[in-house]
């Protein structure tokens, strides 16, 4: 089997397959443990607190005032990556191929001078961040090997993508099966590491904004 | 774990494995969906270092909030995290150690006043005070609630009631006293009233007048209330220090206090941990909805005004306003001493970041009562200093005397020549007769 | 002339022979030298190499295959000099084309092994299946693959031609039950020069055959072993709808608007860009068209496992992602492992709260 066949066929089964089996499990694991009740008289009605718990998922792209501008670079940093990976992912025709492939949706993509644009700031704000990381202090001290991992694992995507997309370097079906591989060793370890905020964020930023819609506390 | 930071505080002493056992128990006793959640989420992005004062004022990597609970997380996911057994059979979180517990009773107590401002922070929706609220559980059932006032208080209060160690009928003369005192008609324990205040154990101590402002402002109302010395002490200190069991009892003693004489309002004092507990927390003790409301004082005053049920002569004078963290950030009574500042005419000139997103002053959450975090807590004081020096007034109200006692020991350190007042105290002085 | 008159003639007399001039010749080794993407100063050598050659012997083989790679070898539009190559070589052994069969061919096999030892040509076409000892394809009961192992033995090189013959092809698919491979899996210690294609274009034969006769030698070949100047690059990189690719004009539907203004195939599954072959430059059929100009996207049908490949009209940026319904086997597992974990959490905090006495939340 070729690279790229075994790339697009069993190691793309698996890799999906181990990562949803692994992302249902963490979430199983948090969420079947037991509730605590509040009874506590809430200040909004539960039309405002799943109001307040929706905002927030939005609201905490941009920190208060009070913050910056100590948070700055950490935000335009991460902003930078997250929406130029976003562009790539929703963006890019391929992508949006085989999103079509497997539900059926599909949209006008972006040109592919935006996407290697995108694709390269991104790449960029990679390697600032991964700079950071090491050299400030408080990074370096709370950073793990899931940490430093979870980077390369989505470097490498971003990486062989942007040379596929380019197509100066290397041959075309090679970069695409270690394209595809990356990305599956990527989804692999999703599940168990930090890349699993993906799917954490949502649930922490609407439970922390219905619980504090139900105090009226600062959000 | 370790970290090339500043010379830090003396840790504690080294507890024995028993002690370690008893604080994995403690930390894992009741984490459900919210706290599992806040723990599997950190991204690491250093953020939240950055919104506390601690960090801020220091640059000691250590006091970065996510981290004063890693003893707290590594539980979580040895024990009950959805990959506990790979975690025990690959070795990747390792067993608490007593040193590191030891070494973490600083992170965890002398600094951080629970303020919130890093939960206001993470993107990642991490309630990391909360966080650090529950680590307490378990630092406190390994006999490693900070040892000196905090640690002392929160016993006494677990064994009497009050952390000074005050019964009931002490209560009842002080107060009477204070009546004589400030002439103010004192109701006490009476077997049916509307509404029940409380105090602090702050108030008690220090600011006695406080108590008077009370009941001025409830007889002003021509309210039916009364004292309750079965429910008086709500600063509970047993939940600064993590002893679950001691705030549940009191608690519960002032649920039972209201419930026994029909009242249909708890006022909660000048205070911001009493606050949130009793207004956020009594009635998950109580196992269902409180049938009474539970108001801040400021938010009763405030409430009182907007209906014409209080009237105040106006005293206009420039001042600026110290949000207490429990009190606004995170309780959700902002709004209510604004309205009352303006209701006394006051020209108030607002600090940067005023409101729900000020500053903590570095005194809550049980630090200004470790005797070894004053020069921390100092530290972390400069960061209000600058705040109120750049209003350039001279009187700074607040509605917590846990503030009020951290921003009077911070001016007298520095010589400064402001006044450090209470907002109750000051609508009890300008009730309009 | 007689047959051995034939044998000893040089090409440059067959060709006067059939009206081609040392003129042709030399513009036939021009064409051929730029195919062969030879320097053209290495042109005027190919054409008076070419004059003096003598007939090479080629033997022939056809194991398990469709005889549509003879097929298309054989076809041409008009007399070309590269049907005359095919004249010329002295194709000692070909079963569907000789005159001679049964115990006749048989013999001529050994004959021409034996007359040419050491220099014939061995051209195999169709996989060699080895499945259940070979039984799945035999000639005169004896296997292919026992076949192949004693005339490759003294051959001078070995030409796989097709796809089948160099990878395996159609019979290797899913799940090929005959065991098929292809002629590299089983030769070993002899020049293989691997033309691959379903069928391969006619002149990629004929370019590989000049050159070994104009120089002796096999041409460069890829870590595929194929002729470089022939598969060193992708249809995509000579494409002529490359630019709409460039430019994301993609068609979604075949005959939609967009197909019918020629617009790239990638949606629809082409393989172009993995696929290593010169039918985007040299075409088929004489140079009339291509399977992309005629609408349709390549199958990628040189390179190896291209049935098993995910299939014609996936296209490269999908594959074969698990089903839906495992998909949802898998969650189920998921959950089924959180929620046992969660059942052994909540026993051990059980446990932890009975040790550590009561909570604020018990109920008074």
């Amino acid at each position: 089997m070729t690279l790229l066949a075994f790339a697009r066929g069993p190691a793309l089964q698996a890799a999906l397959l181990i990562m949803i089996a692994g992302i249902f499990w963490r979430l199983a694991g948090i969420f079947l443990l037991p509730p605590r009740a509040q009874h506590a008289a809430p200040r909004h009605s539960l039309a405002g607190r799943i109001g307040g718990g929706a905002l927030m998922i939005v609201s905490r792209f941009i920190p208060h005032h009070t913050f910056w501008p100590r948070v700055a670079m950490s935000v335009v940093l991460s902003t930078t990556f997250h929406l130029g990976l976003a562009i790539i992912l929703l963006g890019g025709a391929p992508h949006i191929l085989l999103i079509h492939q497997v539900t059926g949706l599909t949209w006008p993509g972006l040109p592919k001078g935006l996407i290697v644009i995108s694709s390269g700031l991104t790449l960029a704000s990679m390697i600032v961040l991964l700079i950071r990381r090491i050299t400030h202090p408080v990074l370096r001290m709370l950073s793990t090997v899931d940490d430093y991992l979870s980077w390369l694992l989505v470097f490498l995507p971003v990486l062989t993508g942007i040379l596929l997309a380019g197509e100066t370097i290397g041959g075309y079906g090679t970069l695409l099966a270690l394209h595809i591989l990356s990305v599956e060793l990527m989804m692999v370890w999703l599940p168990f590491g930090k890349l699993m905020h993906g799917a954490l964020v949502f649930a922490g930023r609407w439970g922390m904004g219905m619980n504090f819609a139900r105090k009226g506390a600062a959000t | 774990m370790s970290s090339d930071a500043k010379a830090a505080a003396p840790p504690a002493e080294v507890p024995n494995a028993g002690q370690v056992a008893a604080a994995v128990r403690g930390f894992i006793a009741d984490i459900g969906p919210t706290v599992a959640l806040a723990l599997s989420s950190c991204v690491h992005c250093g953020r939240c270092a950055e919104a506390c004062q601690f960090y801020v004022q220091t640059g000691d990597p250590r006091y970065t909030p996510i981290h004063k609970v890693e003893p707290f997380r590594r539980a979580y996911e040895r024990e009950v995290g959805p990959f506990a057994f790979a975690y025990r059979l690959l070795g990747l979180a390792p067993k608490i150690t007593p040193d590191e517990l030891a070494r973490w009773q600083e992170l965890i107590y002398d600094s951080c006043n629970m303020c919130g401002r890093c939960s206001l922070i993470c993107p990642m929706g991490i309630d990391i005070a909360e966080l650090v609220e529950r680590a307490r559980h378990g630092m406190f059932a390994a006999g490693l609630a900070a040892a000196d006032f905090l640690g002392v208080l929160a016993e006494k209060e677990h064994a009497t009631g009050s952390p000074f160690g005050l019964v009931r009928s002490q209560f009842e003369d002080m107060l009477h006293a204070i009546g004589r005192d400030h002439g103010v008609v004192m109701n006490v324990d009476k077997g049916t009233a509307d509404i029940v205040p409380t105090v602090s154990s702050i108030d008690v101590k220090m600011y006695p007048a406080s108590m008077a402002a009370i009941a001025k402002v409830l007889n002003h109302m021509g309210a039916s209330w009364t004292f309750r010395t079965d429910g008086f002490d709500a600063d509970n200190v047993s939940l600064t220090a993590g002893d679950r069991a001691g705030q549940r009892k009191i608690t519960l003693g002032i649920v039972k206090a209201a419930l026994a004489c029909d009242a249909n309002t708890v006022v909660m004092p000048e205070c911001g941990h009493s606050f949130t507990e009793m207004r956020w927390e009594a009635a998950n003790a109580f196992g269902e909805a409180l049938p009474f409301r539970v108001l801040q004082i400021t938010e009763l005053i405030a409430e009182g005004l907007s209906v014409g049920r209080i009237r105040v002569n106006k005293v206009p004078h420039s001042a600026t306003y110290h949000d207490a963290c429990q009190l606004s950030r995170r309780g959700g009574a902002t709004a209510a001493p604004r309205v009352i500042l303006e209701a006394l005419g006051v020209e108030l000139h607002e600090m940067e970041d005023a409101g729900a997103t000020n500053w903590c002053c570095g005194g809550g959450g049980g630090v200004a009562l470790i005797k070894r975090a004053q020069p921390l807590m100092d530290k972390a004081f400069e960061i209000k200093q600058r705040q109120i020096e750049v209003t350039g007034v001279a009187t700074i109200y607040t509605s917590c005397s846990g503030c009020r006692q951290t921003l009077e020991h911070g001016g007298k350190a520095r010589n400064w020549n402001k006044t450090v007042a209470s907002l109750l105290e000051l609508v009890a002085d300008n009730l309009k007769d | 002339m007689d047959d051995r008159e034939t044998m000893t003639e040089t090409l440059c007399a067959m060709l006067a022979r059939r009206g081609f001039g040392r003129r042709s010749l030399l513009q036939f080794a021009i064409a051929m030298t730029s195919s062969l993407a030879l320097p053209p100063s290495v042109a005027p050598v190919m054409a008076a190499n070419l004059a003096k050659a003598k007939r090479r012997s080629v033997i022939w083989l056809s194991f398990q295959e469709c005889t549509g790679c003879l097929e298309t070898l054989l076809r041409s539009s008009s007399p070309t000099i590269d049907s005359l190559i095919f004249d010329f070589i002295s194709l000692d052994y070909q079963e569907a084309l000789m005159a001679a069969a049964g115990d006749a061919a048989e013999r001529t096999l050994r004959e021409a092994v034996a007359a040419n030892k050491g220099q014939y040509l061995l051209a195999i076409d169709g996989s060699i299946p080895i499945k259940d000892g070979g039984v799945y394809s035999l000639t005169g009961g004896r296997s292919n693959v026992e076949m192949l192992a004693e005339i490759a033995t003294n051959a001078r090189a070995v030409l796989a031609i097709g796809t089948c013959a160099a990878y395996g092809g159609i019979p290797k698919a899913y799940p090929n039950p005959t065991g098929a491979v292809g002629v590299d899996d089983l030769v070993s210690g002899k020049p293989i020069v691997n033309i691959p294609g379903c069928p391969p274009v006619p002149e990629v034969l004929s370019g590989v055959l000049v050159h070994f006769i104009s120089f002796g030698r096999l041409p460069d070949l890829d870590d595929r072993k194929r002729p470089l100047a022939y598969f060193g690059t992708t249809i995509h990189d000579q494409c002529y709808r490359r630019p709409f690719y460039d430019q994301g004009k993609f068609a979604k539907s075949f005959d939609d608007a967009g197909a019918r203004q020629g617009w790239c195939l990638f949606e629809l599954g082409c393989k172009g860009p993995t696929t290593h072959n010169a039918c985007a430059s040299l075409k088929w059929n004489g140079g009339a068209s291509f399977p992309i100009e005629s609408g349709h996207g390549c199958l990628g049908c040189s390179e190896p496992d291209f049935w098993d490949a995910g299939g014609f009209y996936t296209p490269l940026a999908g594959g074969s992602p698990p089903g839906w319904r495992n998909a949802g086997i898998a969650a189920a597992v998921g959950v089924a492992a959180g929620a046992a974990a969660a059942l052994a959490a909540r026993g051990r905090a059980a446990s932890a709260r009975h040790k550590a006495g009561p909570s604020p939340e018990e109920t008074p």
